[in-house]
């Protein structure tokens, strides 16, 4: 059975397409006729930027001044051989991973294995053969173009994530701003607010709506990434151009935040969310919920679970939300979080859990009367690291004893 | 997460087992591969042995059950248990979902 022979290939390998007329190559060489051979072999493949080394000192004054992205090296070069060049280019960080091709007659296996150990990156066998050598040359050329690239990718998209992570983390509450609004309606509000390396759907804010009513509105937006990233800075526009007036309400602001979201969501995206207000005057916390997780109200008798069950927010049009109150007396807290909290993995790859969160605030609570919440941090931190896989908020939110 | 089909005559049961998180969207994609079938065809999820959901796990119910109404197919998920039970209840989803017995 005979085989098309279609070649994707050129005479020398196969061709990437990625252009070698920008790369420089070192030739280092103590015979005038080998190196003149070699440049013109590279010619060959578009290689026209080369210069050329004739003993070791030359080597290492060019490799400095040339910056070359690939060396062909003699073994034999003198005074110091190739292997002994090798291990001090190797030395140096800048020329960790720069290609180095050794030329050698010697050729049995033990000489083949120091070449490599001394940190060659390819061996070719003298007398050279032409085609061999410049399919090698290229191909770690275009190794190393691809890895350049790749970093190149990488380093950028890092930084997109970064920029996008720290405009995250801007869109929550200014510091002083939220100590001044909270101590105006007595109380103590603690954040803490942290994005995942990839950056997440993590939102919340606060509004002081008038004397007396604090709004709190904490959302997880679906997913991972830029695309829930995205999604909470839509959630977070929509709420900017809410009318203070329509704060008020709870239930009718996750109706209306559900339809506009659902407009423009796609199917599978949505918020949990929770959004409550603190009325200083009736003593009340009035809230509505999406899915969002349970919190947690602690009073005198210690702290119970909210249910928080809702339609999630922007994944049906039609769906309705109710409001549920609650008494939140002076010295009462809540604890509000978002799902990075309990479903956190530790070293065993067990999560927190809701139970196992409402024994570490009990723990908090009795170990740390007067800064349960730092304390209650400082625990997760130790059982689940810093690094976080999921965005992660927890609010500690404290109405003043003597209000 | 890991999935297994069972074709029936006019209905397909897809039974989920293990961890449903953001990172099997990939396998997801195959399970929604799966609702290839005439209008009118009954596709159930069996849930009982999924261990864990999180909110992409959510969201990828949702994607089913919106396959499912553009091709006409009924869409069902039923042995939803523990922690799978207890964020399906918190999501409300039992109201939206038509959940077998």
């Amino acid at each position: 059975m005979e085989f098309p022979t279609e070649t994707p290939a050129s005479l020398y390998g196969l061709e990437l397409g990625i252009p070698l007329g920008d790369r420089r190559v070192l030739i280092a060489d103590d015979s005038r006729f080998n190196r003149r051979t070699l440049a013109r072999f590279l010619q060959w493949i578009g290689i026209v930027q080369v210069a050329f080394a004739t003993n070791g000192q030359e080597l290492l004054d060019q490799v400095e001044s040339f910056d070359p992205d690939l060396l062909l090296i003699d073994a034999n070069l003198p005074p110091i051989d190739g292997m002994a060049l090798c291990r001090v280019l190797r030395g140096n960080p800048r020329w960790r991973d720069l290609p180095i091709l050794m030329q050698s007659t010697r050729q049995t296996d033990q000489i083949r294995s120091l070449c490599f150990q001394a940190g060659a990156t390819d061996l070719l066998a003298k007398p050279i053969n032409p085609g061999e050598c410049v399919a090698r040359v290229r191909y770690h050329l275009e190794r190393r173009s691809m890895v350049q690239e790749l970093r190149a990718f990488r380093e950028r998209v890092e930084r997109d994530l970064r920029q996008a992570r720290s405009m995250q983390l801007a869109l929550v509450p200014d510091a002083e701003w939220l100590e001044a609004m909270a101590s105006r309606n007595a109380l103590r509000i603690e954040p803490v607010f942290q994005t995942s390396d990839e950056v997440g759907g993590d939102f919340w804010t606060t509004f002081e709506i008038d004397g007396g009513h604090v709004g709190v509105f904490v959302a997880d937006l679906s997913g991972h990434g830029i695309a829930s990233a995205i999604n909470a800075f839509r959630l977070h526009t929509l709420l900017t151009r809410t009318p203070p007036d329509d704060l008020r309400d709870p239930a009718r602001l996750l109706t209306q935040l559900n339809q506009r979201l659902a407009d423009i969501l796609t199917v599978g995206q949505f918020a949990t969310a929770f959004y409550g207000v603190i009325d200083r005057h009736t003593d009340s916390l009035r809230y509505a919920a999406a899915g969002a997780p349970n919190p947690l109200l602690g009073s005198r008798g210690g702290f119970r679970v909210l249910d928080a069950s809702g339609m999630l927010l922007g994944a049906f049009a039609d769906a309705e939300y109710e409001n549920r109150s609650t008494p939140f007396h002076p010295g009462d807290t809540l604890f509000l979080y978002s799902d990075g909290l309990t479903e956190a993995r530790d070293r065993d790859d067990a999560m927190l859990g809701e139970e196992g969160l409402a024994d570490l605030i009990e723990q908090a609570v009795l170990t740390a009367p007067e800064h349960p919440f730092p304390w209650l941090m400082a625990r997760f931190a130790e059982r689940f690291g810093a690094g976080l896989y999921d965005d992660l908020t927890a609010l500690w939110i404290a109405r003043d004893a003597t209000s | 997460m890991d999935f297994t089909v069972t074709d029936a005559h006019d209905s397909t049961e897809i039974r989920l087992h293990g961890r449903m998180t953001f990172s099997d969207h990939d396998t997801f994609r195959s399970v929604i591969a799966a609702f290839e079938r005439p209008a009118g065809h009954r596709m159930v999820f069996d849930l009982s042995g999924l261990d864990f959901v999180d909110s992409s796990g959510l969201g990828m119910f949702i994607i089913a059950r919106d396959t499912a109404q553009k091709k006409k197919l009924d869409f069902a998920m039923r042995g939803a248990r523990d922690e799978v039970q207890r964020l399906i209840t918190l999501a409300k989803l039992h109201k939206v979902f038509t959940i077998d017995a």
